[in-house]
């Protein structure tokens, strides 16, 4: 657990804001599924829509029949688009012809629930089969396979069958087959159920680095729960709509970041992940206008980096009444008295704030009283 | 190299595997006994013409097979010795329908006698040479070994030792050794005699004139260097119309064309052959498709994976291939084997050349090809979108 921990470290830069250059792993937009036909037409994924960034690693949940595995399906080409787009790793696939999908495929790593080995391959003429698609020559596969075989602790196991192996073992050989021909994206449908807690941890481990070393995007549908912590996000899905897409990894980096605000301090570790769930990154340059003096209120700010001016127009004459860093909050006293902005603020350097809708902070007063005194106290301090 | 896929799910489970071979080698086994039949028939009927040291042989306009006994004057041979690229012509005398076989004054039975010049090499049966002088002496001739037992000579016993008392159309006949010839649909024993012999034996086998006068067949020899196919369009050119030239091939071609379109014999066999053909088929058939079925989830994630449907025709097509040379080389053996027992039980001339095998392979071959066909869609119905 101690790497573990470092590794949230490692993650502790900036949250991610949307991938650079707009180039998303997966892109769904307006993905509307239907099975059967004519009278039996039954609509099963409603009005999908989903932005997933190279590198993400994504755990996808909810009850059975919610979708999930349809999604994972139509994401890995598997299932053709009926309706809405799907773009993924930069290709579309509404429309695509049946070679381009296949080319998309290739580019996959699938890992189903079930191992799906051949009884008459060995271990290592099974994940052979993932690299025969490819150009890699004889010792390059050898190499690829043994190393990534090794690694999931099956190094003594490579020419076993799959007769010979236990479950875990197999499913391990199974990923290993997913994973060999170094996919820029994973699908994976309960990868971890038949494993020991060890080797589950040993698979997540493995998806990380590959997230993070080689920018591969990982989506699965699991209900282990002992791996939800290294999800970046988590899309429940319920009765074929995404019920709630939450990055983790930002909210989770929020959430400590706020425990170190005077004004948060004082909630329970519930309300504070309701808060940060709700709360949305923004950037600002140097310069830029944050809240005009006179607009009505509609966000709550706190700082995550750089500093701004808090400026104050009377009669003509502009007074800087404060400058606020790290860790400051501002916007709160419209929300509260519902009136227009008192002061205007402006980034004084590059900015970086979390800000929190008007009608998510009041119910976040409404539940948390001493959420409430602490921020009229503030107020009342700033008068 | 690919992973042999199809090569490891075939012998993967050696149970399985044996009991497909056993099936699938049935239909071969199947095959094998219906064609060995069917070419024991015919094979037998040309016996007489694949000894003849023949390259080109005349006979009657009129002959349609060895059983027509359709004669031609001897001067056709005669005529025939002065054509150019020819070597030797040689007349052969055949005789059946009038031959009545009688031994201890009791069995009488028809069999068939060969004569020619003794000086003639027509056909090549080493015994005539070994016993060409004892058959130069007054009715004497030799015994085809393989003759039924019938003629009142028990399987096994030496007729020359034990000299037993035959007449052959009334007259003493004193048998000085034995040749081996065989049998066919038409006589049940072979004699061979000089022709002098034969003539003295039927002495109105051409009314009014001499009995040598008509022949069965010319056998004909072509010179060294020359073509045998110039040299029949040759004969065939200086002789009258009342003969006709064949090649040995041609002739012996003809004789099996004739057993097999005057009788049901190739069309039994024929359809013999195509139910072995049809249990070979279905009985692959099941054992692709129970391969193919029991790996559906695995062919699927192939199919995820980025293998092609071309893949998959590839590996059932290889699966059908492997499965038909796997299966014919024990059914080949075991057949083998059921032809030494039939040829030693029946008689029947059970020969397994090369040609024959062959031919067996390519039908054991398109038997499994077919069920692979057959298969096939079972493969490309898998469907990666069942596996999540």
């Amino acid at each position: 657990m101690a790497d573990h921990a470092a590794q949230r470290d490692a993650g502790r830069e900036l949250p991610r804001l949307g991938p650079p250059n707009g180039r998303h792993a997966i892109r769904i937009a307006n993905l509307q599924h239907y099975f059967g036909q004519g009278a039996l037409r039954n609509q099963v994924l409603f009005d999908n829509n989903l932005e997933i960034a190279p590198g993400e690693i994504v755990i996808m949940t909810g009850p059975s029949g919610g979708g999930k595995t349809t999604l994972l399906t139509i994401i890995g080409t598997l299932r053709t688009v009926q309706e809405g787009s799907v773009e993924v790793l930069g290709h579309r696939l509404d429309g695509a012809a049946p070679q381009e999908l296949i080319a998309i495929r290739r580019k996959i790593g699938f890992i189903f629930q079930h191992h799906n080995l051949f009884a008459s391959l060995t271990a290592f003429q099974n994940a052979r089969m993932a690299l025969e698609l490819f150009d890699f020559d004889a010792a390059e596969m050898k190499s690829r396979i043994t190393e990534i075989l090794t690694r999931l602790g099956l190094g003594h196991r490579i020419h076993y069958k799959p007769g010979a192996l236990s479950g875990g073992q197999k499913q391990r050989v199974a990923i290993a087959r997913g994973l060999v021909h170094g996919p820029q994206l994973i699908l994976a449908d309960e990868p971890t159920a038949a494993l020991d807690e060890k080797s589950g941890r040993d698979v997540v481990t493995l998806f990380q680095e590959l997230a993070r070393e080689h920018r591969t995007t990982i989506v699965m549908v699991t209900h282990d729960n002992r791996i939800l912590d290294v999800a970046d996000r988590i899309i429940t899905m319920v009765q074929g709509r995404i019920k709630s897409n939450v990055l983790v990894r930002e909210s989770s980096l929020v959430c400590e970041f706020l425990l170190q605000c005077p004004i948060f301090a004082r909630l329970t570790p519930r309300t504070l992940t309701e808060v940060a769930d709700q709360m949305v990154a923004e950037r600002h340059p140097a310069g830029a206008v944050i809240v005009r003096q006179g607009e009505p209120g509609d966000k709550f700010y706190v700082i995550r980096s750089g500093a701004v001016e808090v400026i104050v127009e009377e009669a003509g004459k502009r007074r800087t009444v404060a400058t606020l860093g790290r860790g400051s909050f501002f916007g709160e006293a419209a929300l509260l008295t519902g009136a227009p902005r008192n002061a205007t603020v402006v980034a004084k350097e590059d900015l970086e704030v979390y800000t929190l809708g008007k009608e998510q902070f009041q119910a976040v007063l409404r539940a948390s009283a001493s959420f409430e005194e602490e921020i009229r106290k503030a107020l009342f301090e700033r008068q | 190299m690919r992973t042999p896929l199809a090569w490891h799910n075939l012998t993967h489970n050696r149970r399985r595997l044996a009991v497909a071979l056993a099936g699938v080698g049935f239909a071969v086994v199947l095959m094998f006994t219906e064609l060995g039949f069917r070419n024991a028939l015919f094979d037998t009927t040309i016996q007489i013409p694949e000894k003849l040291n023949a390259d080109l042989i005349l006979a009657s306009k009129a002959h349609k097979g060895l059983v027509s006994f359709e004669r031609f004057d001897r001067q056709r041979i005669y005529q025939a010795r002065g054509c150019p690229g020819v070597k030797a012509v040689y007349p052969f005398y055949l005789h059946f329908y009038g031959v009545f076989w009688k031994a201890r004054g009791e069995v009488i039975h028809p069999i068939r006698l060969l004569a020619f010049s003794l000086s003639d090499p027509v056909i090549a049966i080493p015994e005539i040479a070994v016993f060409a002088r004892a058959l130069e002496e007054p009715g004497t001739a030799l015994l085809d070994r393989r003759s039924k037992p019938l003629y009142g000579i028990p399987r096994g016993a030496d007729p020359v030792a034990a000299q037993p008392a035959i007449e052959l159309n009334h007259r003493a006949l004193r048998l000085v050794g034995e040749f081996e010839l065989g049998t066919d649909f038409l006589a049940d024993g072979n004699l061979i005699l000089s022709d002098r012999n034969f003539a003295r034996f039927l002495p109105g086998r051409a009314p009014g004139k001499d009995p040598l006068s008509v022949v069965d067949l010319g056998v004909v020899q072509v010179a060294d260097g020359a073509d045998v196919e110039e040299v029949r369009d040759a004969l065939a050119r200086l002789l009258p119309d009342d003969v006709r030239v064949y090649t040995k091939q041609a002739f012996i071609d003809r004789e099996i064309a004739f057993w097999n379109n005057s009788t049901p014999i190739g069309y039994v066999f024929f359809l013999g052959m195509m139910i072995g053909f049809l249990v070979g088929v279905v009985v692959c058939y099941q054992i692709i498709s129970a391969d193919i079925s029991d790996h559906v989830p695995e062919f699927a994630t192939l199919k995820a994976m980025g293998y092609r449907n071309r893949y998959f025709m590839g590996f059932v097509l290889q699966e059908a291939f492997l499965l038909s040379i796997l299966s014919f080389l024990p059914g080949l053996l075991v057949s083998l084997g059921i032809y030494t027992l039939l040829a030693k039980g029946t008689g029947l001339l059970m020969v397994l050349n090369a040609p024959r095998a062959a031919f067996i392979f390519v039908l054991t071959a398109a038997m499994c090809l077919c069920s692979g066909v057959l298969a096939m869609r079972k493969v490309l119905a898998a469907d990666p979108a069942d596996l999540f």
